[in-house]
């Protein structure tokens, strides 16, 4: 699998590149926000075996974060309905930025980048209408806020682009206003759906799944090869029912949706917290931290095998498989189907583990 | 004399660990013989006289013994699918009914080769298919020798099966896997806090099922009560299985922490009494408002032992609910 880290390495040789890359960063292979030992967050850089790199204080409980596809900077988000997202210059460990959403916005937790790294794209709710928006941010004019697009959806959680600059949107459909928390607001009626907007705010394709499974909230993305969107849910529904949690989709096509054999579905209880997709091995995996595992699938659908772990929940594609996160303060690495534990910190690894 | 200074405060520093050791030996591994002996009796008596009347009593000594470890979701009970083979519930779709139903019509073969129900959908094996095939009236009514029979006897002995090598696996490793959590190959527990961790969430999970499921399914909607969704109704043990999962649930947190959680037992004794004085046995009168009112007051005192068991226990031990699953994001 071609990492960005693995690209850069491959630029930096060829060209003697002056610029300061992921490599002055201390090649930080992911990150991870996480709950320290002495209850405060902070977001680490982390290396493919699992040690820190850095540490990032963060005012508040983090979710996720994306990396700038080049420069050794990264963008961490509070966790929903929170206001705040940070840049972080990843060599020197420095605050660059603080992002605010805008007055009537919360961020949901995740973003990404376009334009060659020059637009930060973020998931937002508007407050007043519910309806989901993507903000837009120049890096170059100091993530100066330069516009909003509709989602097409309520509750966008999850946006990653695509390589010809499409955004791809889980639209999780689940109303929240931040007068009652985290209170979910619209769940006899949720409707997610998969959206593909271009940065004019065009939307390309929306695709929902059977309107009997409309209370499964699409929430996080990984991308395939050749334009495969691979996505995992969390069932909002009868708590008796065991629907999947992962679907496959590329342009054009239906969406497929992945299960295991029954009581290995069950034991998933119908909640799926990360995903990742590992290009090399043609897989892509789940994690439940409820059910205490990590389902792993192929690209052709296939039920691969199954990982047990206590409240596991980040995931990630390093060079020699999976490597997943929990909030015990394990760092695991998953070979094909093997457990080897990497590290053991001493604090609660949040929810998601982004591999840069 | 400063060295003894120095421990005494890291001792009172770091919270105490969980008596791992008590709970696997007073605890787990008599749990886990019992309900090896009692599907071991089921399915004898299962070959001696397969009708349903004459199997009642050993079905409900295996299932009694299954209350006190069906809160143990980890370790043999997790591998290849067989919590699910042993307890297939909830089930919001019918399957177990489904699947028995199609077995019968066809007279599936499966049931007559030594371990071959091992292959059946987990939705027709173990306790709640037996809940039908003893109990329901449109399954019960058969006669020994019958396709019923077989299955019947197909059926006892997979659980029988299932539950001696569960026995069999924790006395032969997973007992061992939790005491030597953080030593050199231990892949599972990578160190004792993380065993601490793990039984306390069996604990304030198995709480949180009891209210939300056991009691939570048949309560429905107050508009909309569901009472065939209580668990294990056709014997009439829905009620009886939520006290027996308190009982084993209290044993088990009065052995976690040590001096004994007094408020949490409290409660526990407070939920047992209020079970008692339930006079429903299958959660039958949650289609009153009376009746439904009676069974929420005592999911709230389950969810008061399981804020108890937070503070106190989670405290004492210092653990918390999981981090991740259960915050939900």
């Amino acid at each position: 699998m071609t990492t960005r880290r693995g690209f850069l390495a491959t630029l930096v040789a060829a060209s003697s590149w002056p610029a300061i890359s992921w490599a002055d960063a201390g090649n930080p292979a992911f990150l991870a926000a996480a709950k320290d030992a002495d209850g405060s967050y902070a977001l680490f850089g982390l290396s493919m075996t699992g040690e820190d790199r850095f540490r990032i204080p963060l005012p508040d409980r983090g979710h996720a974060a994306t990396a700038h596809p080049t420069a050794p900077e990264a963008v961490a988000f509070a966790r929903r309905p929170g206001t705040f997202a940070l840049v972080i210059d990843c060599v020197s460990g420095r605050l660059v930025q603080k992002l605010d959403a805008p007055t009537g916005r919360h961020f949901y937790g995740h973003g990404a980048f376009i334009g060659d790294g020059d637009i930060l794209c973020t998931a937002e709710n508007e407050i007043e209408t519910g309806q989901g928006r993507i903000g837009l941010w120049s890096r170059s004019r100091g993530y100066a806020r330069i516009g909003e697009i509709a989602t097409g959806g309520i509750g966008p959680h999850d946006v990653k682009a695509l390589p010809d600059d499409t955004l791809v949107v889980a639209n999780g459909g689940i109303r929240t206003h931040p007068d009652s928390g985290r209170k979910k607001l619209n769940i006899d009626t949720m409707r997610p759906n998969l959206t593909y907007l271009g940065s004019d705010g065009t939307i390309h394709e929306q695709v929902e799944s059977d309107p009997a499974l409309h209370q499964n909230s699409l929430r996080h993305l990984a991308l395939g090869p050749d334009g495969l969107v691979a996505f995992a849910f969390q069932w909002e529904g009868d708590p008796g029912e065991s629907p999947p949690l992962l679907g496959l989709h590329r342009r054009g096509e239906a969406i497929q949706l992945l299960t295991a054999d029954l009581s290995e579905q069950i034991a998933m209880k119908g909640y799926a917290g990360s995903i990742a997709a590992d290009h090399e091995r043609a897989c892509v995996a789940i994690t439940s931290p409820r059910g205490g595992r990590v389902h792993m699938f192929g690209f052709d659908g296939a039920f691969q095998g199954v990982v047990r772990r206590a409240d596991v929940c980040g995931i990630g594609a390093a060079d020699h498989g999976f490597v997943a996160t929990d909030g015990l303060g394990g760092i695991l690495s998953l070979v094909d189907g093997e457990v080897r534990p990497l590290a053991a910190q001493p604090r609660a690894w949040d929810n998601h583990l982004i591999a840069i | 004399m400063r060295l003894t200074l120095v421990a005494l405060i890291l001792s009172l520093a770091s919270p105490a660990l969980a008596d791992t050791e008590a709970v696997i030996r007073d605890h787990i591994l008599p749990g886990q013989a019992a309900f090896s002996a009692g599907t071991r009796a089921l399915a004898e008596a299962a070959q001696a006289d397969c009708t349903a009347a004459a199997l009642q009593p050993a079905y409900n000594t295996a299932f009694d013994a299954w209350m006190g470890i069906s809160h143990l979701r980890l370790g043999p009970v997790e591998e290849a699918g067989r919590y699910q083979a042993i307890a297939f519930w909830p089930d919001a779709r019918g399957l177990t009914e489904k699947t028995l139903r199609r077995l019968i019509a066809e007279e599936d073969p499966v049931v007559n080769t030594p371990h071959g129900y091992a292959e059946v959908s987990v939705a027709a094996r173990g306790l709640f298919a037996l809940d039908y095939m003893l109990y329901d009236e449109d399954f019960a009514s058969y006669e020994a020798g019958s396709y019923s029979c077989a299955l019947v006897q197909a059926i006892t002995a997979d659980l029988a099966d299932l539950a001696g090598k569960i026995e069999a696996e924790w006395l032969s490793g997973f007992a061992e896997t939790l005491r030597s959590a953080g030593q050199p190959g231990n892949t599972t527990y990578l160190s004792a806090r993380e065993v601490t961790q793990a039984l306390f969430t069996q604990l304030t999970t198995a709480l949180e099922f009891d209210a939300d499921q056991r009691l939570g399914q048949p309560m429905g909607t107050f508009e909309r009560p569901r009472p065939k969704r209580a668990e294990a109704r056709r014997s009439g043990r829905s009620l009886r299985n939520v006290t027996l999962s308190l009982e084993a649930l209290r044993q088990m947190a009065s052995l976690l922490a040590e001096p004994p959680p007094a408020e949490t037992l409290a409660a526990f004794d407070m939920s047992l009494k209020n079970a008692e004085r339930l006079d429903d046995p299958a959660f039958a009168g949650v289609e009153t408002p009376q009746g439904r009112l009676k069974v929420e007051a005592l999911q709230q005192n389950i969810r008061a032992i399981r804020t108890a068991a937070i503070e106190e226990v989670g405290t004492s031990l210092g653990v918390s609910a999981g981090f991740n699953s259960a915050d939900g994001d």
